[in-house]
């Protein structure tokens, strides 16, 4: 661990203030991922910005919608009524994320920003493009079992680790952002980025933006909605893959439908081709098979992840099933 | 004499009381539950400098140069220590192999390995002092293929000696022969992972130097005897200037029999003249200890049509990593329990380990038993389908049984009663149906996976034979020291020893078998240190046998004085005379009156050793021998549900058949059946360490996954005590067996729900999803 100076903000805008006039600054919200990041040297932050004490840890109401704190603690927000109530896949995406323990202490904004768990990104003895950009990738050519089939790159084949986001990206949430500009609001499906040729950018917001907020919107359908998660036992570990459902119907046809997809992108992946083929269609489970199969013809999968393909088109026919006959 | 720091071990006085066969409490377990017991992390002197290790990135390489100097300048430094500052023999290595620098020179032979150590007022001023030790390496290509390091000449040596640390064949009767008699004949290839002990107490202890020249130890380990024996001359200090000390234990499984900081820190305290303490973190625990051996197996088995054996060809090949460590025992335990407690007239076996770049092996729980059954339980299920025969009937069919022979030829001396076990399992009631009201119980638990559409159940068995206490000629005799005087009015008894209780209740049964052998409610079990004889190792689940044998001998001697003493006092016969409850007790008269009385002042200390009937090696040609000295049999009934679709497991229940010869403490018992077959539930469905080409990619426990209380269900336990007449109280060694049986049990369920064939463990979601 490199050393560091560590300053309690008092306000939204002095923390933005002072991550932003030093470049090496972060924000520390729960710790949960960066704090493990120091002790690995995989970051080294030479002032640590304490946001986890601002007053964002409030759950709103707003028209239809709800409006949550940055700082709002995971198990809080999966066992908030009106979260349980309005975005069941929420709550679930959350509490089939990490443990019991890291949740009561990991926050919102941070959950959103955490990165990825790529093993050789945290092993700084090997080369990784998003640790040190241009160094390589060790993972192509190598254990690539939790490793992106959508989207990726030459440059890096990592995946985003979040569940909670995989939910938020389903439910179109947005995203507040108090930056040295001012305030912005960014919808979520925009926050985050492919690798590219930039992998060392997991999302776009610039150095000294503090999420505040993240609003989500009024979605009567989303009360059926659901969260699945394939992974190597039953707690505590990243998702394989994951599948966050919102499934509208109209009878038997699909009037409206939200798809994301985790564990299989650098970013919460939204399958909106899959949500194409449905929409306007009829609910079954033929359907739902060439929904996935749609989503999946662009994926290219990894020597290693190969199975990840069938495995996901496995995971989104059994929610959407599982919701279609919730809904009959 | 230096000062004991503090939170250092303590007398433990065994609480409540009970004797053999009670249910004893465990003097350590509130403490431990309540966050108040002393591991060896929490050891602390004041003024004491911090350690750390140099450890290399890289499996291969040859060191050019190292640089220690911005080091040495770091403030707060203290010292920076490479190979040429190790006093004694430059390498180490548990069961005398002697191959493992202390610190590395000239290359490096695995990621890991050590190079140079620090040592400085404050851990992370210790730590950011190694970054700025300079290596030059010339990187070369790790050597990671096991098969050619067995087979292939031209395979460059990873040591100098060659790659294969030991071939050990074993052959009976004429399987070319016997090939042409075969009706049915079944073959497999099977591997296994590399499995991690993943203890919770991280290697670590505190060195204190002292003013004889000498250095105080305090470590967590398994066998103190055996680290003096390789920390004395590398040292360069005569086994009587190091006085060790065992301190508190979180758990080890195996991964403390070979050091690990233990040299180092003396290293450092002798230098600087501080007392030295050391903690690895969890990443560098994954590097600072052994693991289990990946295997890979080729078996083939013919049999005639009613499903009887005639013959078992075996290739057993062990990937031992860099250094020697426990590999050459794994080897001898693998090839004599290749075929498990099966009678099969014609058989060829072939075990090797091998030395390769990747991480060294040694021991685990099972050592070397545990790859060999996950091989032979699944060639049973495959000989039981090609027969037509259901899987508990074909393993009846091969059993062994007392008067049978091993493939070793060595005869089962005690009750072996197998076959009854296999049947009693069957016959165990099944778990009811999954409920598909409660998440937990399905496949994928709390993550809402499955909601029961597509979920198999399936049932598989598995069974298990292990050797108790150390094999293969080798006398790993016990000691105990029983002093019994009287102490505030009461007598009391101390027990001293060197056995490490490493949390599997070993100083609750030595209090046990005090209080029934000297008829006293009062026991305290001394710290375990090197002041008493050689207690052998907390391993091969040997030490109720071994070291209780000690202590139940050695207080007999003290009980033998006490009746001198009372048949004198009263007049009584000896034989007329017991003493029970704090009392002497004559067979005829009743009460005669206290011991305390009957002591007075008097001291009666008696020190035993306790040996088990010696044990022969194993022919390096035919693999011939009486080289176990007792053998314990687990049986297990796995109930799986899998999804199949998306390829997820849950293991419904777990039934355990095992016999113990004797119940000594029936809840510590249970808790020994239950990790073990948690330990190998792990080794069936996730734990794996993953190796690339040299390099570990999963050193946490957030990727290196074990097993959580979601993740393992219920068990059943039937429990058999057919007595070993050889062993003290009857008893069989029960740490164990139920690590070997889990893993084949739960995995041929899984192939019994999925039709699949699953031949490596463990097995992951994509095994049984397939690829397409």
């Amino acid at each position: 661990m490199t050393p560091f100076e560590y300053l309690r903000a008092g306000d939204p805008g002095e923390a933005v203030a002072a991550v932003a006039g030093r470049p090496g600054a972060a924000f520390l919200g729960g710790g949960t991922n960066l704090v493990d990041h120091m002790k690995l040297g995989v970051a080294g932050p030479d002032l640590l910005v304490d946001v986890s004490r601002l007053p964002l840890d409030r759950v709103e109401e707003t028209a239809g919608g709800l409006r949550v704190g940055a700082a709002v603690r995971n198990s809080d927000l999966a066992a908030h009524p009106l979260v349980r109530e309005r975005y069941p896949v929420l709550a679930r995406a959350l509490l089939s994320g990490a443990s019991g323990q890291l949740r009561n202490v990991a926050t919102t904004a941070g959950n959103l920003l955490q990165r990825t768990r790529c093993p050789y990104f945290q092993d700084v003895t090997t080369p990784c493009n998003k640790r040190v950009p241009g160094s390589g990738c060790s993972a192509i050519g190598g254990y690539t079992r939790y490793h992106a089939i959508l989207g990726a790159s030459e440059h890096c084949v990592a995946t985003h680790p979040s569940d909670m986001a995989v939910a938020m990206a389903a439910l179109d949430a947005v995203v507040v952002v108090l930056g040295p500009g001012g305030e912005r609001r960014l919808p979520i499906g925009e926050l985050y980025r492919l690798p590219g040729d930039a992998p060392q950018r997991d999302t776009v917001l610039e150095h000294g933006d503090l999420i505040t907020a993240v609003e989500l919107p009024h979605l009567p359908a989303a009360r059926r909605s659901a969260y699945r998660k394939v992974r190597d036992r039953a707690s505590f570990s990243f998702a394989l893959v994951s599948v966050a459902a919102v499934l509208d119907l109209d009878g038997d046809a699909v009037r409206d439908v939200r798809l994301a997809l985790g564990g299989v992108a650098h970013k919460p992946w939204r399958a909106a081709r899959a949500e194409e083929a449905l929409r306007g269609g009829p609910a079954t489970e033929d359907a739902f098979r060439r929904a996935a199969d749609a989503e999946l013809a662009g994926a290219r999968p990894l020597p290693g992840n190969e199975f990840k393909v069938a495995m996901t088109r496995g995971v989104v026919v059994a929610a959407l099933r599982d919701l279609a006959e919730e809904g009959r | 004499m230096s000062v004991a720091p503090a939170r250092a071990p303590r007398d433990i006085a065994a609480p409540g009381g009970g004797g053999v066969g009670d249910s004893a409490l465990r003097p350590d377990g509130v403490l431990k539950v309540r966050g108040e017991f002393a591991y060896s992390s929490d050891l602390w002197i004041d003024g004491m400098l911090w350690g750390a290790t140099l450890r290399s990135p890289h499996p291969r390489a040859k060191i050019l140069s190292i640089d220690t100097s911005e080091a040495l300048a770091h403030p707060g430094v203290w010292t920076v220590l490479t190979h040429e500052d190790v006093p004694g023999r430059k390498h180490f290595g548990v069961d005398h192999t002697w191959d493992q620098p202390v610190l590395a020179f000239d290359e490096v032979r695995h990621q890991g390995e050590p190079i140079a150590l620090v040592a400085a007022d404050h851990p992370e001023t210790a730590r950011r002092a190694l970054e700025k030790i300079r290596i030059e390496y010339e990187v070369l290509e790790p050597l990671t293929d096991a098969r050619r390091a067995a087979f292939d000449p031209a395979y460059p040596r990873v040591q100098p000696r060659g790659n294969v640390a030991r071939h050990q064949p074993v052959r009976v009767g004429d399987v070319d022969a016997a090939r042409e008699l075969a009706e049915v004949v079944v073959s497999g290839e099977f591997q296994v992972g590399m499995q991690d002990q993943a203890f919770l107490g991280p290697e670590s202890g505190l060195a204190i130097p002292a003013e004889d020249g000498g250095v105080d130890l305090y470590v967590a380990t398994q066998w103190m005897h055996n680290d003096l024996e390789q920390i004395g001359p590398c040292l360069g200090l005569a086994e009587d200037k190091i006085r060790m000390t065992l301190s508190g234990v979180g758990g080890a499984f195996g991964g403390r029999e070979d050091l690990s900081m233990q040299i180092h820190a003396a290293m450092l305290a002798l230098r600087t003249g501080k007392p030295v303490k050391i903690v690895y973190n969890r990443y560098e625990s994954f590097f600072g200890h052994v693991h289990r051996h990946p295997a890979q197996m080729r078996y083939e088995y013919g049999a005639t049509k009613d499903g009887r054996i005639v013959y078992a060809d075996v290739e057993i090949i062990l990937d031992g990593g860099a250094y020697t460590s426990s590999t050459k025992n794994v080897v001898g335990n693998a090839a004599s329990l290749a075929v498990g407690p099966y009678v099969i007239p014609n058989v060829r076996i072939d075990a090797y380990g091998v030395y390769t770049n990747n991480p060294p092996c040694g021991a685990m729980r099972g050592f070397g038993a545990v790859q060999a059954c996950f091989a032979f339980e699944s060639m049973m299920d495959r000989l039981a389908d090609a027969c037509g025969l259901d899987p508990v009937t074909v393993r009846q069919v091969n059993a062994a049984a007392e008067g049978s022979a091993l493939a070793t030829g060595q005869i089962i001396w005690a009750p072996l009663p197998m076959a009854e076990m296999l049947q009693t399992a069957r016959e165990l009631p099944m778990p009811a149906p999954a409920d598909t009201g409660d998440l937990r119980d399905l496949p994928g638990g709390v993550s809402q996976t499955t909601h029961g559409e597509g979920v198999r159940r399936g049932v598989g068995y598995g069974v298990g034979l292990k050797n108790i206490c150390f094999s293969e000629g080798y006398d790993d005799y016990s000691t105990a020291r029983v002093r019994l005087e009287v102490i505030g009015g009461e007598p009391v008894a101390m027990v001293h020893t060197a056995a490490a209780e490493v949390g599997q209740g070993l100083v609750t049964l030595e209090a046990q078998i005090a209080r029934t052998e000297l008829g006293v409610r009062r026991v305290v079990i001394q710290p375990a240190d090197n002041r008493v004889g050689d207690a052998g190792s907390s391993s091969a689940s040997r030490q109720s046998y071994m070291t209780g044998g000690a202590v139940m001998t050695a207080c007999q001697a003290v009980r033998e004085g006490m009746a001198a003493l009372a048949a004198a006092r009263f007049g009584h016969a000896r034989d007329d005379l017991s003493f029970t409850g704090d009392k002497v007790v004559s067979e005829s008269a009743g009460v005669l009156g206290t011991i305390a009385e009957l002591l007075g002042d008097a001291v009666i200390e008696e020190t035993r050793e306790y040996h088990h009937r010696p044990t022969t090696g194993m022919d390096p040609v035919t693999g011939r021998g009486d080289s176990h000295a007792q053998l314990a049999l687990c049986v297990h009934r796995a109930v799986v549900d899998v999804d199949v679709d998306l390829g997820l497991v849950k293991v419904v229940e777990l039934a355990a058949v095992q016999d113990v010869g004797r119940i000594l403490n029936r809840v510590a018992l249970e808790g020994q059946i239950h990790g073990g077959s948690a330990q190998g539930l792990g080794l069936a469905v996730m734990e794996e360490i993953v190796v690339e080409n040299g390099r570990v990619r999963n050193p946490s426990f957030t990727d290196y996954l074990i097993p959580t209380i979601l993740d393992m269900p219920p068990m059943r336990l039937e429990i058999l005590e057919n007595a070993d007449p050889r062993a003290p109280y009857g008893l069989r060694g029960a740490g164990e067996p139920s690590t070997l049986s889990s893993t084949p049990a739960i995995v041929a369920a899984i192939r019994d729900a999925t039709g699949l064939a699953l031949t490596r463990v463990p097995v992951r979601p994509e095994h049984i999803t397939g690829s397409s």
